[in-house]
Protein backbone atom coordinates (compact mmCIF):
# COMPACT_ATOMS: atom_id res chain seq x y z
CA UNK A 1 0.00 0.00 0.00
CA UNK A 2 3.41 2.19 0.62
CA UNK A 3 3.38 3.60 -3.33
CA UNK A 4 -0.94 3.01 -3.68
CA UNK A 5 -0.73 7.28 -4.53
CA UNK A 6 2.55 7.22 -6.67
CA UNK A 7 1.43 6.54 -10.58
CA UNK A 8 4.94 5.89 -11.53
CA UNK A 9 5.38 3.12 -9.60
CA UNK A 10 3.46 -0.30 -10.23
CA UNK A 11 0.88 -1.17 -7.47
CA UNK A 12 -0.93 -4.61 -8.33
CA UNK A 13 -3.99 -3.74 -5.50
CA UNK A 14 -4.71 -0.47 -7.20
CA UNK A 15 -4.60 -1.54 -10.79
CA UNK A 16 -6.94 -4.51 -9.18
CA UNK A 17 -9.54 -2.28 -7.85
CA UNK A 18 -9.34 0.42 -10.56
CA UNK A 19 -10.00 -2.37 -13.16
CA UNK A 20 -12.71 -3.67 -10.95
CA UNK A 21 -14.39 -0.01 -10.58
CA UNK A 22 -14.09 0.79 -14.05
CA UNK A 23 -15.88 -2.90 -15.04
CA UNK A 24 -19.02 -1.99 -12.70
CA UNK A 25 -19.27 1.32 -14.31
CA UNK A 26 -19.09 -0.26 -17.59
CA UNK A 27 -21.76 -3.09 -16.40
CA UNK A 28 -23.91 -0.06 -14.77
CA UNK A 29 -23.82 1.84 -18.06
CA UNK A 30 -24.59 -0.80 -20.35
CA UNK A 31 -27.17 -2.35 -18.13
CA UNK A 32 -29.11 1.25 -18.26
CA UNK A 33 -28.17 1.87 -21.86
CA UNK A 34 -30.36 -1.90 -22.69
CA UNK A 35 -33.47 -1.52 -20.57
CA UNK A 36 -33.50 2.27 -21.46
CA UNK A 37 -32.37 3.52 -25.23
CA UNK A 38 -34.92 3.12 -28.23
CA UNK A 39 -35.04 0.56 -30.31
CA UNK A 40 -34.16 -2.19 -27.59
CA UNK A 41 -35.83 -4.53 -25.54
CA UNK A 42 -36.83 -3.01 -22.82
CA UNK A 43 -38.67 -3.77 -19.03
CA UNK A 44 -39.69 -0.07 -18.09
CA UNK A 45 -41.99 1.85 -19.80
CA UNK A 46 -40.60 5.36 -20.76
CA UNK A 47 -41.91 8.30 -19.34
CA UNK A 48 -43.07 9.81 -22.30
CA UNK A 49 -45.22 6.72 -22.91
CA UNK A 50 -47.73 5.17 -21.30
CA UNK A 51 -47.69 1.55 -22.34
CA UNK A 52 -45.45 -0.87 -24.71
CA UNK A 53 -46.88 -3.26 -27.36
CA UNK A 54 -43.92 -5.60 -28.33
CA UNK A 55 -41.76 -2.71 -28.10
CA UNK A 56 -43.80 -0.23 -29.81
CA UNK A 57 -44.88 2.90 -27.81
CA UNK A 58 -47.82 4.26 -27.53
CA UNK A 59 -47.43 7.69 -27.14
CA UNK A 60 -48.62 9.75 -23.65
CA UNK A 61 -49.54 12.76 -25.74
CA UNK A 62 -51.97 10.50 -28.41
CA UNK A 63 -53.02 9.04 -24.93
CA UNK A 64 -53.85 12.70 -23.32
CA UNK A 65 -55.44 13.50 -27.13
CA UNK A 66 -57.86 10.11 -27.39
CA UNK A 67 -59.30 10.84 -24.00
CA UNK A 68 -60.19 14.49 -24.63
CA UNK A 69 -61.48 13.59 -27.91
CA UNK A 70 -63.41 10.47 -26.92
CA UNK A 71 -64.73 11.84 -22.97
CA UNK A 72 -63.91 15.72 -23.24
CA UNK A 73 -61.92 14.97 -19.73
CA UNK A 74 -58.27 15.90 -19.32
CA UNK A 75 -56.18 12.97 -17.22
CA UNK A 76 -56.99 14.40 -13.82
CA UNK A 77 -60.63 14.41 -14.67
CA UNK A 78 -61.00 11.32 -16.08
CA UNK A 79 -62.41 7.77 -14.20
CA UNK A 80 -60.50 5.12 -13.81
CA UNK A 81 -62.58 3.25 -16.48
CA UNK A 82 -62.45 5.94 -18.96
CA UNK A 83 -58.22 5.76 -18.72
CA UNK A 84 -58.67 2.17 -19.19
CA UNK A 85 -61.05 1.83 -21.71
CA UNK A 86 -58.96 4.80 -24.04
CA UNK A 87 -55.75 2.50 -23.13
CA UNK A 88 -57.03 -0.59 -24.38
CA UNK A 89 -58.49 1.00 -27.64
CA UNK A 90 -54.86 2.50 -28.03
CA UNK A 91 -53.40 -1.34 -27.34
CA UNK A 92 -55.88 -2.92 -29.65
CA UNK A 93 -55.14 -0.40 -32.74
CA UNK A 94 -51.39 -0.94 -32.27
CA UNK A 95 -51.60 -4.89 -31.93
CA UNK A 96 -53.79 -4.42 -35.38
CA UNK A 97 -51.64 -2.47 -37.26
CA UNK A 98 -48.51 -4.63 -35.86
CA UNK A 99 -50.79 -7.34 -37.56
CA UNK A 100 -51.14 -5.01 -40.90
CA UNK A 101 -47.40 -5.04 -41.19
CA UNK A 102 -47.07 -8.83 -40.77
CA UNK A 103 -49.63 -9.02 -43.37
CA UNK A 104 -48.49 -6.93 -45.92
CA UNK A 105 -51.46 -4.60 -45.98
CA UNK A 106 -49.75 -2.46 -47.68
CA UNK A 107 -49.27 -3.81 -50.72
CA UNK A 108 -52.89 -4.28 -51.49
CA UNK A 109 -54.63 -1.92 -49.51
CA UNK A 110 -54.91 1.73 -51.69
CA UNK A 111 -56.09 3.91 -48.14
CA UNK A 112 -52.84 1.90 -46.49
CA UNK A 113 -50.63 2.68 -49.35
CA UNK A 114 -51.82 6.28 -49.53
CA UNK A 115 -51.34 6.93 -46.12
CA UNK A 116 -47.35 5.58 -46.24
CA UNK A 117 -46.17 7.37 -48.71
CA UNK A 118 -48.01 10.85 -47.01
CA UNK A 119 -45.97 9.78 -43.81
CA UNK A 120 -42.80 9.10 -45.74
CA UNK A 121 -43.64 12.60 -47.56
CA UNK A 122 -44.23 14.06 -44.50
CA UNK A 123 -40.72 13.00 -42.75
CA UNK A 124 -38.95 14.43 -45.55
CA UNK A 125 -40.38 17.62 -45.22
CA UNK A 126 -39.91 18.02 -41.64
CA UNK A 127 -36.31 19.75 -42.01
CA UNK A 128 -37.94 22.11 -44.62
CA UNK A 129 -40.55 22.66 -42.25
CA UNK A 130 -38.72 23.31 -39.16
CA UNK A 131 -36.25 25.61 -40.48
CA UNK A 132 -36.32 29.36 -40.20
CA UNK A 133 -34.84 30.84 -43.02
CA UNK A 134 -33.14 33.81 -42.86
CA UNK A 135 -34.39 37.27 -43.35
CA UNK A 136 -31.78 37.54 -46.20
CA UNK A 137 -32.99 34.53 -48.01
CA UNK A 138 -36.40 35.51 -48.09
CA UNK A 139 -35.58 38.68 -50.27
CA UNK A 140 -33.48 37.06 -52.35
CA UNK A 141 -36.86 34.70 -52.72
CA UNK A 142 -39.22 37.56 -52.84
CA UNK A 143 -37.40 39.02 -55.32
CA UNK A 144 -36.72 36.30 -57.70
CA UNK A 145 -40.73 35.71 -57.57
CA UNK A 146 -41.84 39.54 -57.55
CA UNK A 147 -44.62 38.91 -60.16
CA UNK A 148 -46.48 36.82 -57.66
CA UNK A 149 -46.34 38.97 -54.54
CA UNK A 150 -48.98 42.30 -55.71
CA UNK A 151 -52.72 43.07 -54.71
CA UNK A 152 -54.96 42.80 -57.14
CA UNK A 153 -55.97 44.90 -59.95
CA UNK A 154 -59.36 46.67 -59.53
CA UNK A 155 -61.76 48.07 -62.70
CA UNK A 156 -64.63 50.12 -63.35
CA UNK A 157 -65.20 49.25 -66.85
CA UNK A 158 -68.56 49.95 -69.32
CA UNK A 159 -68.55 47.95 -71.80
CA UNK A 160 -71.06 49.23 -74.95
CA UNK A 161 -72.78 46.20 -76.89
CA UNK A 162 -73.14 47.11 -81.06
CA UNK A 163 -74.34 44.58 -83.67
CA UNK A 164 -71.54 43.87 -85.97
CA UNK A 165 -73.42 45.61 -88.99
CA UNK A 166 -73.09 48.66 -86.34
CA UNK A 167 -69.63 49.55 -86.46
CA UNK A 168 -69.80 53.04 -87.55
CA UNK A 169 -71.66 53.91 -84.42
CA UNK A 170 -69.55 52.20 -82.59
CA UNK A 171 -66.78 54.27 -83.57
CA UNK A 172 -69.13 57.19 -83.37
CA UNK A 173 -69.94 56.46 -79.77
CA UNK A 174 -66.02 55.23 -79.18
CA UNK A 175 -65.05 59.06 -80.52
CA UNK A 176 -67.98 60.72 -78.47
CA UNK A 177 -67.02 59.42 -75.43
CA UNK A 178 -63.20 60.12 -75.95
CA UNK A 179 -64.40 63.96 -76.43
CA UNK A 180 -67.05 64.03 -73.98
CA UNK A 181 -69.92 64.59 -76.63
CA UNK A 182 -71.85 62.36 -75.48
CA UNK A 183 -72.32 61.48 -71.68
CA UNK A 184 -72.12 57.57 -70.72
CA UNK A 185 -75.73 57.08 -70.23
CA UNK A 186 -76.91 58.70 -73.41
CA UNK A 187 -75.53 55.75 -75.84
CA UNK A 188 -78.35 53.89 -75.80
CA UNK A 189 -78.91 56.29 -78.51
CA UNK A 190 -76.27 55.31 -80.44
CA UNK A 191 -77.88 51.46 -80.72
CA UNK A 192 -75.46 50.11 -78.06
CA UNK A 193 -76.79 48.18 -75.00
CA UNK A 194 -74.77 47.92 -72.15
CA UNK A 195 -74.19 44.76 -70.60
CA UNK A 196 -75.24 44.16 -67.24
CA UNK A 197 -72.18 42.00 -65.92
CA UNK A 198 -70.08 44.88 -65.87
CA UNK A 199 -70.18 48.37 -64.88
CA UNK A 200 -69.50 48.02 -61.32
CA UNK A 201 -66.39 48.17 -59.44
CA UNK A 202 -64.36 44.47 -59.97
CA UNK A 203 -61.66 42.73 -59.21
CA UNK A 204 -59.15 42.18 -61.96
CA UNK A 205 -59.41 37.95 -62.57
CA UNK A 206 -63.24 38.53 -62.16
CA UNK A 207 -63.53 41.40 -65.18
CA UNK A 208 -61.23 38.79 -67.09
CA UNK A 209 -64.42 36.61 -66.02
CA UNK A 210 -66.96 38.70 -67.13
CA UNK A 211 -65.28 40.31 -70.46
CA UNK A 212 -63.54 37.71 -71.96
CA UNK A 213 -59.80 37.48 -72.44
CA UNK A 214 -59.52 39.72 -75.67
CA UNK A 215 -61.50 42.52 -74.20
CA UNK A 216 -59.95 41.98 -70.36
CA UNK A 217 -56.96 42.77 -72.40
CA UNK A 218 -58.29 45.86 -74.13
CA UNK A 219 -59.37 47.14 -70.56
CA UNK A 220 -57.12 47.18 -68.38
CA UNK A 221 -54.23 48.84 -70.58
CA UNK A 222 -56.84 51.95 -70.52
CA UNK A 223 -56.63 54.83 -68.43
CA UNK A 224 -58.81 56.47 -66.48
CA UNK A 225 -61.90 58.32 -68.59
CA UNK A 226 -60.74 56.24 -71.75
CA UNK A 227 -62.99 54.98 -74.45
CA UNK A 228 -61.05 51.85 -76.80
CA UNK A 229 -61.88 51.41 -80.34
CA UNK A 230 -64.70 49.30 -81.26
CA UNK A 231 -63.41 45.43 -80.80
CA UNK A 232 -65.42 42.80 -82.52
CA UNK A 233 -65.94 39.65 -80.87
CA UNK A 234 -68.21 37.00 -82.43
CA UNK A 235 -71.30 38.46 -83.46
CA UNK A 236 -70.72 41.81 -81.52
CA UNK A 237 -68.87 45.31 -81.54
CA UNK A 238 -67.56 46.27 -78.32
CA UNK A 239 -66.64 49.61 -76.97
CA UNK A 240 -65.34 49.76 -73.30
CA UNK A 241 -65.49 52.88 -71.40
CA UNK A 242 -62.85 53.05 -68.39
CA UNK A 243 -64.23 54.61 -65.35
CA UNK A 244 -61.53 53.40 -62.73
CA UNK A 245 -58.52 51.31 -63.41
CA UNK A 246 -56.39 50.71 -60.78
CA UNK A 247 -53.63 48.85 -61.80
CA UNK A 248 -52.14 45.40 -59.42
CA UNK A 249 -49.58 47.14 -56.53
CA UNK A 250 -46.67 44.91 -55.79
CA UNK A 251 -46.91 43.60 -51.71
CA UNK A 252 -43.28 44.91 -50.31
CA UNK A 253 -41.29 42.51 -48.94
CA UNK A 254 -42.72 42.93 -45.11
CA UNK A 255 -46.72 43.04 -46.83
CA UNK A 256 -46.14 39.71 -48.52
CA UNK A 257 -43.23 38.38 -45.84
CA UNK A 258 -46.15 35.66 -44.78
CA UNK A 259 -47.09 34.50 -48.19
CA UNK A 260 -43.36 34.33 -49.14
CA UNK A 261 -42.46 32.33 -46.48
CA UNK A 262 -45.22 29.78 -47.03
CA UNK A 263 -44.11 29.75 -50.56
CA UNK A 264 -40.34 29.25 -50.25
CA UNK A 265 -41.41 26.55 -47.73
CA UNK A 266 -43.29 24.47 -50.32
CA UNK A 267 -40.67 24.86 -52.92
CA UNK A 268 -38.14 23.74 -49.99
CA UNK A 269 -40.33 20.49 -49.50
CA UNK A 270 -40.86 19.94 -53.26
CA UNK A 271 -36.83 19.89 -53.31
CA UNK A 272 -36.59 17.85 -51.10
CA UNK A 273 -39.13 15.32 -52.15
CA UNK A 274 -37.53 15.30 -55.08
CA UNK A 275 -34.28 14.61 -53.81
CA UNK A 276 -34.92 12.10 -51.55
CA UNK A 277 -37.22 10.39 -54.84
CA UNK A 278 -34.18 10.03 -56.76
CA UNK A 279 -32.48 9.01 -54.40
CA UNK A 280 -34.80 5.99 -53.60
CA UNK A 281 -35.28 5.38 -57.93
CA UNK A 282 -31.70 5.33 -57.42
CA UNK A 283 -30.87 2.58 -55.40
CA UNK A 284 -34.10 0.72 -56.02
CA UNK A 285 -33.91 -2.27 -58.56
CA UNK A 286 -36.76 -1.75 -61.03
CA UNK A 287 -37.79 -3.52 -63.68
CA UNK A 288 -40.00 -2.46 -66.43
CA UNK A 289 -41.70 -4.66 -68.72
CA UNK A 290 -40.75 -4.61 -72.33
CA UNK A 291 -43.93 -3.43 -73.84
CA UNK A 292 -44.10 -0.68 -71.30
CA UNK A 293 -39.97 0.69 -71.70
CA UNK B 1 -1.93 16.01 -2.44
CA UNK B 2 -3.00 13.46 -5.12
CA UNK B 3 -5.69 11.50 -2.55
CA UNK B 4 -6.83 15.13 -2.43
CA UNK B 5 -7.28 15.96 -6.55
CA UNK B 6 -8.59 11.71 -6.80
CA UNK B 7 -11.46 12.98 -4.20
CA UNK B 8 -12.18 16.18 -6.03
CA UNK B 9 -12.14 14.10 -9.10
CA UNK B 10 -14.76 11.27 -7.75
CA UNK B 11 -16.81 14.00 -5.83
CA UNK B 12 -17.09 16.26 -9.06
CA UNK B 13 -17.88 13.02 -11.21
CA UNK B 14 -20.52 12.06 -8.43
CA UNK B 15 -21.98 15.46 -8.52
CA UNK B 16 -22.59 15.30 -12.19
CA UNK B 17 -23.91 11.86 -11.84
CA UNK B 18 -25.88 13.37 -8.98
CA UNK B 19 -27.25 15.96 -10.95
CA UNK B 20 -27.57 13.73 -14.39
CA UNK B 21 -29.61 11.19 -12.12
CA UNK B 22 -32.30 13.84 -10.16
CA UNK B 23 -32.54 15.43 -14.06
CA UNK B 24 -33.45 12.54 -15.10
CA UNK B 25 -36.14 11.30 -12.20
CA UNK B 26 -37.56 15.32 -12.46
CA UNK B 27 -37.99 14.89 -16.77
CA UNK B 28 -39.60 11.39 -16.07
CA UNK B 29 -41.73 13.06 -13.19
CA UNK B 30 -42.51 16.00 -15.84
CA UNK B 31 -43.64 14.10 -18.72
CA UNK B 32 -46.09 11.51 -16.16
CA UNK B 33 -47.66 14.75 -14.71
CA UNK B 34 -50.89 16.11 -16.30
CA UNK B 35 -50.11 19.10 -17.80
CA UNK B 36 -52.44 20.94 -16.77
CA UNK B 37 -52.13 20.94 -13.40
CA UNK B 38 -48.07 20.96 -12.91
CA UNK B 39 -48.35 24.44 -12.24
CA UNK B 40 -49.44 23.92 -8.45
CA UNK B 41 -45.98 22.09 -7.76
CA UNK B 42 -43.35 24.87 -7.83
CA UNK B 43 -40.54 22.50 -7.89
CA UNK B 44 -41.49 20.92 -11.17
CA UNK B 45 -42.93 23.84 -12.52
CA UNK B 46 -39.34 25.57 -12.05
CA UNK B 47 -37.75 22.76 -13.09
CA UNK B 48 -39.88 23.04 -16.54
CA UNK B 49 -39.10 26.77 -16.67
CA UNK B 50 -35.65 25.99 -16.71
CA UNK B 51 -35.15 23.83 -19.43
CA UNK B 52 -38.33 25.38 -21.63
CA UNK B 53 -36.36 28.90 -21.51
CA UNK B 54 -33.43 27.25 -23.43
CA UNK B 55 -35.72 25.46 -26.01
CA UNK B 56 -37.91 28.49 -26.73
CA UNK B 57 -34.89 30.75 -27.05
CA UNK B 58 -33.49 27.58 -29.76
CA UNK B 59 -36.79 26.98 -31.75
CA UNK B 60 -39.35 29.38 -31.40
CA UNK B 61 -37.58 32.83 -30.54
CA UNK B 62 -36.39 33.54 -34.25
CA UNK B 63 -40.47 34.13 -35.05
CA UNK B 64 -42.04 34.76 -31.98
CA UNK B 65 -39.24 36.91 -30.20
CA UNK B 66 -37.68 35.83 -27.10
CA UNK B 67 -39.94 37.91 -25.53
CA UNK B 68 -42.85 35.90 -27.04
CA UNK B 69 -44.77 38.79 -27.92
CA UNK B 70 -44.55 38.35 -31.94
CA UNK B 71 -44.94 40.49 -34.77
CA UNK B 72 -48.15 41.42 -36.21
CA UNK B 73 -46.40 42.67 -39.21
CA UNK B 74 -45.83 39.13 -40.05
CA UNK B 75 -48.71 37.67 -38.48
CA UNK B 76 -46.71 35.96 -35.71
CA UNK B 77 -49.20 35.81 -32.57
CA UNK B 78 -48.01 37.31 -29.21
CA UNK B 79 -47.87 34.76 -26.86
CA UNK B 80 -48.01 36.90 -24.14
CA UNK B 81 -51.04 37.66 -23.91
CA UNK B 82 -54.45 36.31 -22.72
CA UNK B 83 -55.91 35.77 -26.21
CA UNK B 84 -55.34 32.32 -27.30
CA UNK B 85 -56.04 31.39 -31.30
CA UNK B 86 -56.37 27.60 -30.55
CA UNK B 87 -57.40 25.86 -27.67
CA UNK B 88 -57.30 28.11 -23.99
CA UNK B 89 -54.25 28.47 -23.34
CA UNK B 90 -53.68 25.13 -21.35
CA UNK B 91 -50.30 23.67 -21.22
CA UNK B 92 -51.56 20.50 -22.98
CA UNK B 93 -53.07 22.92 -25.62
CA UNK B 94 -49.87 24.42 -26.07
CA UNK B 95 -48.19 21.23 -25.99
CA UNK B 96 -50.20 19.92 -28.65
CA UNK B 97 -48.94 22.87 -30.84
CA UNK B 98 -45.76 22.58 -30.13
CA UNK B 99 -45.70 18.91 -31.05
CA UNK B 100 -47.98 18.89 -34.15
CA UNK B 101 -48.15 22.57 -35.49
CA UNK B 102 -50.52 24.37 -37.30
CA UNK B 103 -50.67 23.51 -40.82
CA UNK B 104 -47.29 22.09 -40.40
CA UNK B 105 -48.63 19.23 -43.02
CA UNK B 106 -48.65 16.93 -39.91
CA UNK B 107 -51.77 14.90 -39.82
CA UNK B 108 -52.19 15.81 -36.04
CA UNK B 109 -52.19 19.42 -36.66
CA UNK B 110 -54.64 21.79 -36.57
CA UNK B 111 -55.06 21.94 -40.33
CA UNK B 112 -58.87 22.24 -40.35
CA UNK B 113 -59.22 26.60 -41.11
CA UNK B 114 -57.54 29.15 -43.12
CA UNK B 115 -58.77 32.46 -44.25
CA UNK B 116 -60.01 32.29 -47.42
CA UNK B 117 -58.61 34.98 -49.98
CA UNK B 118 -62.18 36.59 -50.96
CA UNK B 119 -60.71 38.39 -53.42
CA UNK B 120 -58.62 36.12 -55.78
CA UNK B 121 -60.61 33.82 -58.13
CA UNK B 122 -61.70 31.06 -56.54
CA UNK B 123 -63.06 28.84 -58.96
CA UNK B 124 -62.81 25.55 -57.89
CA UNK B 125 -61.04 26.11 -54.76
CA UNK B 126 -62.40 23.48 -52.30
CA UNK B 127 -62.42 25.45 -49.15
CA UNK B 128 -66.06 26.15 -48.03
CA UNK B 129 -67.86 26.99 -51.19
CA UNK B 130 -67.90 30.15 -50.96
CA UNK B 131 -67.28 33.15 -53.74
CA UNK B 132 -65.67 35.64 -54.18
CA UNK B 133 -66.77 38.75 -53.41
CA UNK B 134 -66.42 42.64 -54.84
CA UNK B 135 -64.18 45.13 -53.71
CA UNK B 136 -67.10 47.07 -51.99
CA UNK B 137 -68.40 43.42 -50.66
CA UNK B 138 -65.07 43.05 -48.96
CA UNK B 139 -65.08 47.22 -47.97
CA UNK B 140 -68.32 46.83 -46.09
CA UNK B 141 -66.97 43.65 -44.30
CA UNK B 142 -64.42 45.47 -43.25
CA UNK B 143 -66.73 48.25 -41.85
CA UNK B 144 -68.66 45.83 -40.24
CA UNK B 145 -65.68 44.17 -38.56
CA UNK B 146 -64.95 47.63 -37.65
CA UNK B 147 -68.12 48.49 -35.91
CA UNK B 148 -67.95 45.33 -34.06
CA UNK B 149 -64.88 46.49 -32.26
CA UNK B 150 -66.61 49.38 -31.51
CA UNK B 151 -64.51 51.73 -33.74
CA UNK B 152 -65.94 54.62 -35.86
CA UNK B 153 -67.51 52.97 -39.20
CA UNK B 154 -69.80 53.85 -42.06
CA UNK B 155 -73.06 52.92 -40.68
CA UNK B 156 -75.04 51.66 -43.61
CA UNK B 157 -71.57 50.40 -45.24
CA UNK B 158 -71.64 48.01 -41.99
CA UNK B 159 -75.03 47.24 -42.28
CA UNK B 160 -74.51 45.86 -45.55
CA UNK B 161 -71.37 44.34 -44.57
CA UNK B 162 -73.71 42.19 -42.02
CA UNK B 163 -75.15 41.04 -44.46
CA UNK B 164 -72.24 39.56 -46.62
CA UNK B 165 -70.76 38.23 -43.22
CA UNK B 166 -73.64 35.94 -42.37
CA UNK B 167 -74.44 35.39 -45.89
CA UNK B 168 -72.55 35.80 -49.20
CA UNK B 169 -68.74 35.77 -47.58
CA UNK B 170 -69.93 33.05 -45.29
CA UNK B 171 -67.85 34.25 -42.67
CA UNK B 172 -70.21 33.18 -39.96
CA UNK B 173 -68.94 29.60 -40.57
CA UNK B 174 -65.45 30.15 -38.96
CA UNK B 175 -66.14 33.39 -36.60
CA UNK B 176 -69.29 32.47 -35.66
CA UNK B 177 -72.78 34.35 -35.61
CA UNK B 178 -71.66 36.36 -32.77
CA UNK B 179 -67.78 37.03 -34.71
CA UNK B 180 -66.01 35.95 -30.98
CA UNK B 181 -64.47 33.24 -33.37
CA UNK B 182 -63.61 29.77 -32.54
CA UNK B 183 -61.06 28.30 -30.60
CA UNK B 184 -61.96 24.73 -31.90
CA UNK B 185 -60.64 25.67 -35.35
CA UNK B 186 -58.28 28.80 -34.58
CA UNK B 187 -60.42 31.53 -35.75
CA UNK B 188 -60.34 34.45 -34.42
CA UNK B 189 -62.21 36.70 -32.38
CA UNK B 190 -63.80 39.90 -34.34
CA UNK B 191 -64.41 42.04 -31.81
CA UNK B 192 -61.85 41.81 -29.19
CA UNK B 193 -59.61 44.19 -31.22
CA UNK B 194 -56.79 41.76 -31.33
CA UNK B 195 -55.53 41.71 -34.37
CA UNK B 196 -53.49 39.01 -35.40
CA UNK B 197 -52.38 40.43 -38.71
CA UNK B 198 -51.21 44.27 -39.33
CA UNK B 199 -52.02 47.44 -37.36
CA UNK B 200 -56.41 46.78 -37.47
CA UNK B 201 -56.70 49.52 -39.97
CA UNK B 202 -59.18 49.11 -43.05
CA UNK B 203 -56.52 48.67 -45.62
CA UNK B 204 -54.44 45.48 -43.45
CA UNK B 205 -58.16 44.02 -43.01
CA UNK B 206 -58.96 44.38 -46.10
CA UNK B 207 -55.92 42.32 -47.26
CA UNK B 208 -56.67 39.71 -45.15
CA UNK B 209 -60.22 39.11 -46.31
CA UNK B 210 -59.34 39.67 -49.83
CA UNK B 211 -56.12 37.94 -49.94
CA UNK B 212 -56.22 35.51 -46.99
CA UNK B 213 -54.22 34.00 -43.98
CA UNK B 214 -52.61 30.90 -43.61
CA UNK B 215 -49.38 31.21 -41.01
CA UNK B 216 -47.82 27.95 -40.22
CA UNK B 217 -46.41 27.00 -37.23
CA UNK B 218 -43.79 24.20 -37.44
CA UNK B 219 -44.69 20.15 -35.56
CA UNK B 220 -41.24 19.78 -33.44
CA UNK B 221 -42.28 15.80 -32.70
CA UNK B 222 -39.41 14.82 -35.16
CA UNK B 223 -37.42 17.20 -33.76
CA UNK B 224 -37.31 17.64 -29.92
CA UNK B 225 -37.66 15.04 -27.51
CA UNK B 226 -41.06 14.83 -25.50
CA UNK B 227 -39.39 16.10 -22.31
CA UNK B 228 -37.81 19.34 -24.37
CA UNK B 229 -41.50 19.76 -26.11
CA UNK B 230 -43.46 19.48 -22.25
CA UNK B 231 -40.59 22.15 -21.34
CA UNK B 232 -41.27 24.48 -24.28
CA UNK B 233 -45.16 24.22 -23.34
CA UNK B 234 -44.29 24.90 -19.47
CA UNK B 235 -42.52 28.01 -20.83
CA UNK B 236 -44.85 29.37 -23.40
CA UNK B 237 -47.70 29.12 -20.34
CA UNK B 238 -45.65 30.80 -18.29
CA UNK B 239 -45.18 33.99 -20.34
CA UNK B 240 -48.98 34.82 -19.98
CA UNK B 241 -49.84 33.19 -16.47
CA UNK B 242 -48.72 34.70 -13.02
CA UNK B 243 -46.02 31.79 -11.59
CA UNK B 244 -47.31 29.93 -8.50
CA UNK B 245 -45.01 30.82 -6.34
CA UNK B 246 -45.79 34.22 -7.46
CA UNK B 247 -49.39 33.88 -7.25
CA UNK B 248 -48.77 32.25 -3.88
CA UNK B 249 -47.34 35.40 -2.57
CA UNK B 250 -49.99 37.67 -4.07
Amino acid sequence: MSNWREPNRVNTSRSMILMAVGAVAGLMLAGYALFTARGTSTLFVPPEDVALVNQQPISRSDFLLQLQTLFGVDIAHATTEQRRQVLNEMIREELFVQRGKELDVASTDPDVRSAMVNAVELEIAADAITTQPSDAALVDYYKAHTEKYSREGLMTVHDYVFPKDALDQARRAASDLRSGRVRPDAVAQLGAKESPIVGDEQFYFAARIHLGPVLFDAARALDNGAASDPITVGDTVHVLLMTNNTRPLPLSFSEARDQVLNDFRRDAINHMRLGDEAFLRKRANILIADDLR
Amino acid sequence: MHMRAGLLIVLGVLSVLAIGVHRERMGARLLRSDPDTLAADPSLYQFALAGGKSVFNARCAGCHGEDGRGDPARGIPNLADDDWLYGEGLVSDIERIVMHGIRSNDPKAWNLAHMPAFGRDRTGVQDGGFPSLTPQQIRDVVEYVLSLEGRPASAPSAERGAKVYKMDGGCYDCHSDDARGNPAIGAPNLVDRVTLYGDGSRQSLFDSIAYGRSGVCPAWDRKLSPLAIREVAVHVFSLSHIAPLDAARL
